[in-house]
């Protein structure tokens, strides 16, 4: 797949600005009625998902060029995906996250390249994260816990923690308390301990397509070993990689693969997990993109060119994300209340974090994650909770910087105190 | 090309994050939709912007609009930006994009009124105006669209007409940047007395400001206006799940969906001025089966346009109209309900309650009352086109109706153009007992395809030479640039001499671009045009009898 290969997914776009808005059968008032966070912010039509087609279109037909500033708005986007639900609320025939993505690729091939984007891959190319941190101390968040490792015994289901989890500190405890509270009902669970490396997926989005081979190659190694029929991951960001970027690009790991929440709403649902705690709050819920609507199954099997002809199921319309598994934790929680934002479940606005743009926009990424948090406070919930360590660490920044009152957690998070683990 | 200096004078007035001149960024407001109208061989509009500038406050637009008089350029503002009438008419032109000035700046609850900036669009005001009982007109563009824009500088009717009318009756005061950079306020706003009328007290120049069709930019930028709201007699905050055709809602017991069709055009006809004569309904409009059916199951109609008796079967509902009765009480739905009935039996139609269709029923509620259906014309072809269409006695657009489907069958049965069953006019009747309406006769075709394009240029040339020829009125081929009112100008009592004027007056140095409103020169313009798509310009020339003029 290349830029070329989207013409006509550019040269059919009608400029309706819908990808701009959540779909407008659900805006429900003047304030969080914006979908994109690229276009609101930064206004020129450019920014939006539309506008970056129409660049790329442009660009393909040599009627402009590609250059820093050009890159710049590019990469000025979160890859949340609102874009591309609202516009497939009307058109069959526009892949528009996909566009995104060889947009990015383009910039790479082209040598238009964002440092800190660069300092990541570096980082992934030397230590196996994105985060300038030490392959050595990848597994150190399992210490003590006494988790069996690949390489030792087979276990049924292999828990990837992701890079930020592994490695950021002030969120370890969330899933130190997932793995216990997993093992302690019941489940054979194993983790890949230094071994660990990212899944890949960030180097993809970023540009750099190629990268992401040796990374899947390596999960799949390390699944194999350990002998598991089931993955298991904490990071949406690594969810959509096996969901989406994996089989998009060919790759299969060849296992079940759920996120935390789906493996243990299950767990709920058939009574081996009984929260019991009270957690008294008033909670929001925020759905993670790539958990939720970019979370959904490539869906394989179209190979037909005028997508004018492709029959509505093998479209990626966002909608059969995880939504649900982390509401139903969070009901399940005794004496907890959650209430809804306007902008929810696959017309979610995005935390800021994705794309690359925390590292690379840092301010952007704070605006965004500003609106939500608004959006939030709106509800007159005293919390925000989330199932994505990159939106928890965006998240609790924008709440520090701003002076804000509301509380960050991972729906894990209050699962365990409610399960008296935290 | 704009100059250095121009250029910086921009970016010190607006700060430089707020200005662009970089191609790719242009590009942006130089691809659009329905260039057919254009006569272009693809979505390329013809000049691309010389730059593009966000001002955030009309204090910033006037300053813009300033620098360019001072440097020659000329500028053209938009809201949303859809559609090929945003294109620009030359080469030196700046392209104002609103999109900061974003806000409901009030709703007045007991006049009944909102004021709003260009870039809030219809779905944010709807759901604010419900919360408190009311709602807005949404024209045929649909809820993304600008309520300012429609109500200031476009013409159009949308699904709740019936109760809301055409963008001309819902524009009150408004605050207007002259070409020159003055502000103009006009209506009660230009005395200061709020903005709840749009002739007075204060300057009643709303003919001047937008006449019947709008200027569609060409005749300086408005940065606020007040447009109508109406009662809703529905819920504030409408319970809605879902986006689109899965849309599932808590409709109220007090309002229902039908679609009542007749077995002739007349008596469809007559129906609609029984309606409008006995004040009922909240909405009701034809969308066309063809587009209802394109819309829904694309791949469905292309399947089912290959079989004559199926064509045959949806067709026999071509006489249609889809209504929506919003009722406050049990007692007033009963009594509209029965009305309708007996309007229906009158006309010897057949009325179907759609509200006892599970499934469809919540969507095509919201869909209607939210205007949220609009882009998924797009769905069949890629894209559309709308022709005919001119404002009229009931009766004229249904002979327009008639007129379309003849032409426009010419293209589908040869394969030129989609088949949408060559019934796809769209429109109703709005303004009570007067009994005035529209229909429009929409065309699908795919514009990545030379070939369709091609052909819907064509058709879309047929069709003003036919409303022309048979004086059918000025319909929606206005969008197709000042050209229009120079060929329906001398058929309508020289309308265009009265619109060049008005710009004379206020924009003797041509500064807010015309391309779509009226030339002041007309004959430069009939050489551009001759110029630039010979084979349209021919034919319109026909119609105004001069066939040799080059
Ligand atoms: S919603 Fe889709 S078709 Fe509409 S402007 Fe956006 S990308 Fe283009
Ligand atoms: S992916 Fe998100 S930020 Fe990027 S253009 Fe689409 S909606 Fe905007």
């Amino acid at each position: 797949m290349a830029l070329q290969d989207m013409e006509r997914d550019m040269a059919g776009c009608s400029r309706c600005s819908s990808c701009k808005w959540i779909p407008h059968n659900q805006v429900k008032s003047w304030r969080f009625a914006q979908g994109c966070p690229s276009s609101t912010r930064y206004s020129f039509h450019a920014y939006s998902g539309s506008g970056k087609m129409i660049m790329g279109l442009s660009m393909l037909q040599s009627r402009s060029e590609l250059n820093d500033d050009v890159a710049g708005i590019i990469y000025n986007c979160q890859l949340c995906g609102s874009c591309q639900v609202s516009c497939q609320v009307y058109r069959d025939d526009i892949d528009l996250s996909d566009v995104l993505l060889e947009l990015r690729a383009k910039c790479v091939e082209d040598g238009f390249l964002i440092l800190e984007h660069m300092e990541m891959l570096q980082s992934m190319k030397k230590e196996d994260n994105p985060l300038g941190m030490l392959k050595a101390d990848r597994g150190r968040w399992a210490e003590g816990l006494g988790l069996p490792e690949i390489g030792g015994r087979q276990v049924e289901v292999l828990f990837h923690a992701g890079c930020r989890y592994s490695y950021d500190e002030d969120l370890r405890g969330t899933v130190r308390g997932t793995v216990s509270l997993l093992r302690d009902a019941g489940i054979d669970i194993g983790v890949a301990g230094k071994d660990e490396a990212c899944c890949g997926g960030r180097a993809y989005e970023l540009g750099y397509q190629g990268e992401m081979r040796n990374f899947a190659d390596d999960m799949a190694g390390r699944v194999k070993a350990s002998g598991a029929r089931t993955l298991v991951t904490a990071c949406s960001d690594c969810y959509y990689t096996f969901m989406y970027l994996y089989p998009k690009n060919g790759l299969d790991l060849g296992v079940e693969v759920l996120h935390i929440t789906e493996l243990v709403g299950r767990m709920i649902e058939e009574g081996r997990i009984e929260p019991a705690g009270e957690v008294p709050m008033r909670v929001t819920y925020h759905d993670p993109c790539h958990l939720g609507r970019r979370g959904e199954s490539y869906k394989e099997g179209w190979s037909g060119g005028d997508k004018l002809l492709r029959p509505v199921r093998f479209k990626q319309s966002g909608r059969l994300g995880v939504f649900d598994p982390p509401r139903d934790i969070i009901r399940a929680l005794p004496g907890i209340e959650l209430v809804e934002m306007e902008r929810i479940r696959e017309y979610s606005w995005c935390c800021g974090a994705g794309g690359g743009v925390l590292e690379a926009f840092p301010e952007f990424a704070s605006w965004t994650a500003g609106d939500r948090l608004e959006e939030a406070a709106a509800t007159g919930a005293e919390a925000l909770v989330t199932a994505c360590p990159w939106c928890v660490r965006v998240f609790r920044d924008a709440v520090t910087e701003r002076g804000m009152e509301m509380k960050i957690y991972d729906v894990m998070e209050l699962l365990a105190s409610s399960l008296g683990g935290a | 090309m704009i100059t250095d200096a121009a250029y910086r004078e921009l970016q010190e007035t607006l700060g430089a994050e707020n200005v662009s001149r970089e191609p790719a960024v242009l590009d942006g407001y130089t691809w659009q939709p329905f260039t057919d109208i254009l006569g272009l061989p693809d979505s390329w509009c013809r000049y691309r912007p010389a730059a593009v500038v966000l001002p955030g406050s009309t204090e910033e637009v006037q300053e813009v609009v300033r620098i360019c008089g001072r440097h020659g350029l000329q500028f053209k503002a938009m809201s949303t930006g859809w559609g090929a009438w945003n294109a620009m008419g030359g080469e030196n032109t700046v392209q104002i994009d609103l999109k900061r000035m974003n806000r409901i700046l009030e709703i007045d609850e007991k006049n009944m009124y909102a004021v709003v900036e260009p870039c809030a669009v219809c779905s944010q005001l709807q759901a604010e105006a419900m919360k408190k009982g009311l709602n807005c007109h949404i024209i045929g563009a649909g809820c993304g669209s600008s309520p300012l824009a429609s109500a200031t500088s476009l013409c159009g009717y949308g699904w709740s007409g019936l109760t809301t009318s055409y963008s001309a009756r819902n524009v009150l005061g408004v605050e207007w940047v002259l070409p020159d950079g003055e502000v103009l306020r006009i209506g009660t706003p230009g005395q200061d007395a709020g903005w709840f009328n749009g002739d007075g007290p204060g300057p009643s120049l709303r003919g001047a400001m937008r006449g019947f069709m709008g200027a569609c930019g060409g005749l300086g930028v408005f940065t606020r206006c007040a447009v109508k709201l109406f009662p809703w007699p529905g819920p504030e905050e409408p319970q809605v799940e879902g986006l689109l055709n899965d849309v599932t809602a808590e409709v109220p017991d007090t309002h229902a969906m039908f679609l009542i069709a007749f077995p002739d055009l007349q008596r469809w006809a007559d129906a609609a001025y029984s309606v409008a004569d006995a004040e009922i309904g909240y909405m009701m409009c034809k969308n066309a089966i063809g587009a209802l059916v394109a819309t829904m199951m694309p791949r469905g109609l292309k399947e089912l346009t290959r079989f004559a008796v199926f064509k045959d079967i949806l067709k026999t509902l071509r006489y249609q109209f889809q209504f929506l009765v919003c009722a406050r009480t049990p007692r007033e739905f009963a009594y509209q309900k029965a009305v309708l009935r007996e309007i229906v039996e009158e006309c010897e139609g057949i009325c179907l309650d759609v509200s006892k269709l599970p499934g469809l029923h919540d969507a095509f509620w919201w869909g209607f009352v939210r205007a949220a259906m609009p882009p998924l014309i797009f769905r069949m072809g890629g894209t559309f086109g709308t022709s005919y269409g001119a404002l009229e006695g009931f009766d004229h657009p249904a002979y327009q109706s008639q007129e379309g489907a003849r032409l426009k069958s010419q293209y589908t049965e040869t394969g030129r153009l989609m088949d949408d069953l060559a019934d796809n006019s769209w429109g109703g009747i709005y303004e009570g007992s007067t009994g005035f309406g529209h229909q429009e006769e929409l065309y699908v075709y795919d514009p990545r395809d030379s070939a369709q394009l091609e052909a819907a240029e064509d058709y879309l040339a047929g069709t003003l030479v036919d409303t022309a020829a048979k004086k059918l009125g000025p319909g929606l081929g206005f969008a197709g640039g000042a050209i229009v009112a120079e060929i329906f100008g001398p058929l309508i009592g020289d309308y265009h001499e009265w619109l060049r004027k008005i710009k004379g007056a206020f924009d003797p140095d041509n500064v807010s671009d015309p391309a779509f409103y009226v030339s002041p020169d007309p004959e430069k313009l009939i050489a551009e045009e001759m110029a630039n798509r010979p084979g349209m310009a021919q034919s319109l020339l026909s119609v105004m009898g001069e066939e040799d003029t080059p």
